[in-house]
C-alpha cells in the first residue's frame, strides 16, 4: 500500500522578514488544518497511511487533537498516522532528516508545508521522490498557491497510480551551488549579495545585490526571481535558465522597481541579462560575498574559495496538481454510477 | 581579507568580552553555590549569552530592560558592574542593591537595568511604563522585557502585549526559549504553542531566530530595535537557545535525553560559535580572545574575593531603600 509522507515545520516562516517586510505569520494551528485538509483528499483517494514528520512545535498535538475526535466521533475519516523516529531538533535540519527518512521508506510522494527555502531543503535530500508544495511559507515562488484539499486529491490519484506518471509528475530544474567541497541547491533562485555573512539569513538590503541566477521568473511572482520575470519572463518548464548581473543603484544604466519579497517593492539596478545553459559552470561576478538560496543567505565565500554556479535540467519530481486534476475530469475518476454509490451506501 | 561582519573589531571584541564574562560568571556561582558559599537561590544563564548580547549591543544606557529570575546574564550584557552584582548575589552590603536583592532582584536604573525578578511575567508591564516614558518624553528610548515559556501564560504579559499594540509603544517582548519551562512540557501549558504566532494574535509581529549564533541574533535584534525607535511599535523576538545548567542549581535534570548536557557543551556553544566565526574570517585571532579571557578570569576571582572580604548589611538597612522619592 501506498504511503504518503508529510513534511510541517513549525519553524519555517518565523524569519526577519516579519519585521524587513511585513511577510505573514501562519499560525500553528492553522498549518495543522491545512495538514487535515490535505489528508481528507488523500483518504478520499485511496491512501490510507500517511507518515509525518515530529516536531514539538504543537501542529502534532492539535492534529492529533482533532482526529482522536473526529474517529470517535465518525465524521471525517483520516489515513492512518504514524511518525518517524528521529530526533527533533526544532531546525530546518528536521526537514532534510524526514526528506531523507520518507525516501528510504519509499513513500509515493512528499507533501511539503512551506515555501522556497523549507521545499529546497526537502528537495536536497529526497532522491527521486516527487513532492508536493503547500504554499505556507515566506516567499512562496515555488510552490502554487491552492486549497491543500485539491493537493491531497491530486497527490493521491498520483501515488496509487489512478493517474499514469506522465501526466501525474513533472520534472523541474534546479541550481546548484558549490563553496569548495561543499554543495547546495536552490529551487527557484541563488542571489549573491556582498554581505559575507550569514547573521539573520534573509536578504533585503538591495544595495548589496550583485548577481542573480533563476531556474523560473514570472511577471506575477514574488521574491528575487520577480526581477526576471519582469525582465524576460522565463517558465518552470524551459529548458534553460537566467542570470542578471546586479548593479548599485547609481552606476546601472537601468533601474527595476520589483517585488522582491512579500510587502517588499524595490528598486533594483539592472546590468546585463543572460541565458543559463544547463550543466555549464558559472562564476559570481564578486569575489567574495554570499550565496542567498531561494531568499535566504546560506553559504559564504571569499577570494580563497573555489566556488560555481551550475544549473541541472530534470533534477526533481514534483506532483503535477493541475494536471492530475484535469486527467481524473477527462476520465471521470470522481464520477460513479447510482447504482454503485446506493451499494456503497447499504454495505 | 575584509571583515565580513557587522560590527568591526572593537565592537566584536566587546561582544565576546560581554559574552566571556556572562560564561565565567555563571560557571563560578554555580562552584560556589554548590560548595554552600552564597545565600538565597541562583538560576543560571551560561550556555543563553549570545541571546542576551546579541540584543544589549544595540542600547544604551536610556534604553530599559526587565529581566527575569534568570537575570545575571541581562545585567553584565547591559553593563551592570560585575563586581557590584557578585557582591549582591553574596548578599554584601557593597552589592548593587545594598545586598538586599540577591541574585533575583539585582537592579541598576543608571544601566537602565529596571530589575531581575522573582515573579514571572513581572517585567511586560514595567516596559511598557519605561516604553510609555520614552513615547512620551520624546527620545529614542526602547523598552525591552525577557522571559521564558512559562511566564508567555501570564496574564501580564499578554495584557502589556495588548497595551504596546494599542498605543504602539517601543517595547520588545524577548521570548529566550531554551527548550524547557522549568519541568513542565510546552506541549501541555501553552496552548497555540508558538509564542510568535501569539504576536499575530496582537497585531505585531513575531519573528524566531536561532539564539546561540550571535550574529543571528545581532542583526535580527537591529531591526527590531530600529523599528521600535522609529515609531514602528512592538515586536516579539523568539531566541531558541541552550541552558547549560538546570532550572535552578540543584536540579537534577531528569528531563533531559542523555548526554544532552555533553552534546550542547561540545556542539551548540554560542561561545564556541563566534570563536569560530570570528577566527575563521581571520578578523580576530585565538590570542585576542585569549586575552579577554584571561582579562575576564581576573574579573570574575577579583569579584568574589571582594564579595567575600565585604560586610554584609546590618538590621537597621533593612528600614532604608523601602521608598524611592523622585
Amino acid at each position: 500500500m501506498t504511503k504518503v509522507g508529510i513534511i510541517a515545520n513549525p519553524v519555517s516562516a518565523r524569519d526577519i522578514r516579519r519585521i524587513v517586510s511585513h511577510a505573514g505569520n501562519l499560525p500553528i494551528n492553522d498549518r495543522a488544518n491545512i495538514v487535515l485538509r490535505m489528508m481528507t483528499g488523500l483518504m478520499a483517494t485511496g491512501v490510507e497511511e500517511v507518515v509525518i514528520m515530529p516536531e514539538n512545535g504543537g501542529i502534532r498535538t492539535q492534529l492529533m487533537r482533532v482526529i482522536d475526535r473526529e474517529n470517535r466521533m465518525g465524521h471525517v475519516r483520516f489515513p492512518r498516522v504514524s511518525y518517524l523516529d528521529m530526533p527533533v531538533t526544532c531546525t530546518s535540519e528536521d526537514s532534510a532528516e524526514a526528506a531523507r527518512q520518507m525516501h528510504d521508506q519509499g513513500v509515493g510522494a512528499i507533501v511539503v508545508l512551506g515555501g522556497d527555502g523549507t521545499n529546497r531543503v526537502v528537495v536536497s535530500k529526497c532522491g527521486n521522490t516527487p513532492i508536493a508544495g503547500v504554499s505556507t511559507g515566506t516567499n512562496n515562488a515555488f510552490p502554487e498557491l491552492r486549497e491543500p484539499t485539491i493537493t491531497g486529491l491530486a497527490v493521491g490519484l498520483a501515488v496509487t497510480g489512478q493517474v499514469p506518471c506522465e501526466h501525474a509528475f513533472a520534472y523541474n530544474k534546479r541550481l546548484e551551488v558549490r563553496v569548495n567541497d561543499q554543495r547546495e541547491i536552490a529551487l527557484v533562485d541563488v542571489a549573491v549579495v556582498s554581505e559575507r555573512f550569514i547573521g539573520a539569513r534573509a536578504i533585503w538590503k538591495t544595495a548589496n545585490f550583485r548577481d542573480l541566477f533563476v531556474t523560473f521568473g514570472r511577471p506575477d511572482g514574488i521574491g528575487m526571481s520577480s526581477i526576471v520575470g519582469l525582465l524576460a519572463p522565463l517558465d518552470r518548464q524551459a529548458p534553460e535558465g537566467r542570470r542578471v548581473r546586479l548593479l548599485p543603484l547609481e552606476t546601472a544604466n537601468l533601474r527595476l522597481t520589483a517585488p522582491i519579497a512579500p510587502g517588499l517593492i524595490e528598486e533594483v539596478g539592472i546590468g546585463a541579462i543572460e541565458k543559463v545553459v544547463p550543466n555549464e559552470v558559472y562564476l559570481p561576478s564578486v569575489s567574495a560575498g554570499s550565496f542567498a538560496l531561494d531568499g535566504e543567505r546560506e553559504l559564504t565565500f571569499s577570494e580563497i574559495d573555489d566556488v560555481s554556479i551550475r544549473l541541472q535540467a530534470d533534477a526533481f519530481r514534483t506532483v503535477n496538481v493541475p494536471d492530475c486534476m484535469a486527467y481524473a475530469a477527462r476520465h471521470g475518476l470522481h464520477t460513479r454510477a447510482a447504482s454503485e454509490a446506493l451499494r456503497t451506501a447499504q454495505s | 581579507m575584509s571583515n565580513p561582519f557587522p560590527l568591526e573589531k572593537d565592537g566584536l571584541l566587546e561582544a565576546y568580552r560581554r559574552m566571556k564574562t556572562i560564561r565565567e560568571f555563571e560557571e563560578r556561582l554555580h562552584v560556589d553555590f554548590g560548595r554552600g558559599d552564597i545565600p538565597g537561590f541562583v538560576h543560571l544563564y551560561a550556555g543563553e549569552e549570545a541571546a542576551g548580547v546579541g540584543i544589549m549591543m544595540h542600547l544604551q544606557d536610556h534604553d530599559r530592560i526587565a529581566s527575569t529570575h534568570r537575570g545575571h546574564g541581562h545585567c553584565i550584557a547591559k553593563g551592570v558592574d560585575v563586581k557590584g552584582m557578585m557582591a549582591e548575589i553574596y548578599g554584601k552590603a557593597t552589592g548593587s542593591c545594598a545586598g538586599k536583592g540577591g541574585s533575583m532582584h539585582i537592579a541598576d536604573l543608571s544601566k537602565g537595568m529596571m530589575g531581575a525578578n522573582g515573579i514571572l511575567g513581572a517585567g511586560a508591564p514595567l516596559v511598557c511604563g519605561a516604553a510609555l516614558a520614552a513615547q512620551k518624553l520624546g527620545h529614542d528610548g526602547v523598552g525591552i522585557t525577557f522571559f521564558g515559556d512559562g511566564a508567555s501564560n501570564q496574564g501580564t504579559v499578554l495584557e502589556s502585549m495588548n497595551l504596546a499594540a494599542i498605543w504602539n509603544l517601543p517595547a520588545i517582548f524577548v521570548v529566550e526559549n531554551n527548550g524547557y519551562a522549568e519541568s513542565t512540557s510546552v506541549d501541555y501549558a501553552v496552548a497555540s504553542d508558538s509564542y510568535v504566532d501569539r504576536a499575530t494574535g496582537f497585531g505585531m509581529p513575531g519573528i524566531t531566530v536561532d539564539g546561540t549564533d550571535f550574529f543571528a541574533v545581532y542583526e535580527a535584534a537591529g531591526e527590531v530595535v530600529k523599528r521600535a525607535r522609529e515609531g514602528g511599535g512592538p515586536t516579539l523576538l523568539e531566541c531558541k537557545m541552550i541552558r547549560f545548567f538546570g532550572h535552578f542549581e540543584g536540579d537534577a535534570q531528569t528531563y533531559r535525553a542523555p548526554g544532552e548536557n555533553e552534546d550542547n557543551r561540545k556542539n551548540r556553544d554560542c561561545l564556541k560559535i563566534f570563536r569560530a566565526k570570528v577566527t575563521e574570517a581571520g578578523v580576530l585571532n585565538d590570542a585576542e580572545l585569549d586575552a579577554i579571557d584571561a582579562e575576564v578570569m581576573t574579573l570574575i576571582e577579583d569579584a568574589v574575593a571582594e564579595a567575600k572580604a565585604a560586610p554584609l548589611p546590618t538590621p537597621a538597612d533593612l528600614t532604608t531603600d523601602v521608598y524611592v522619592s523622585y
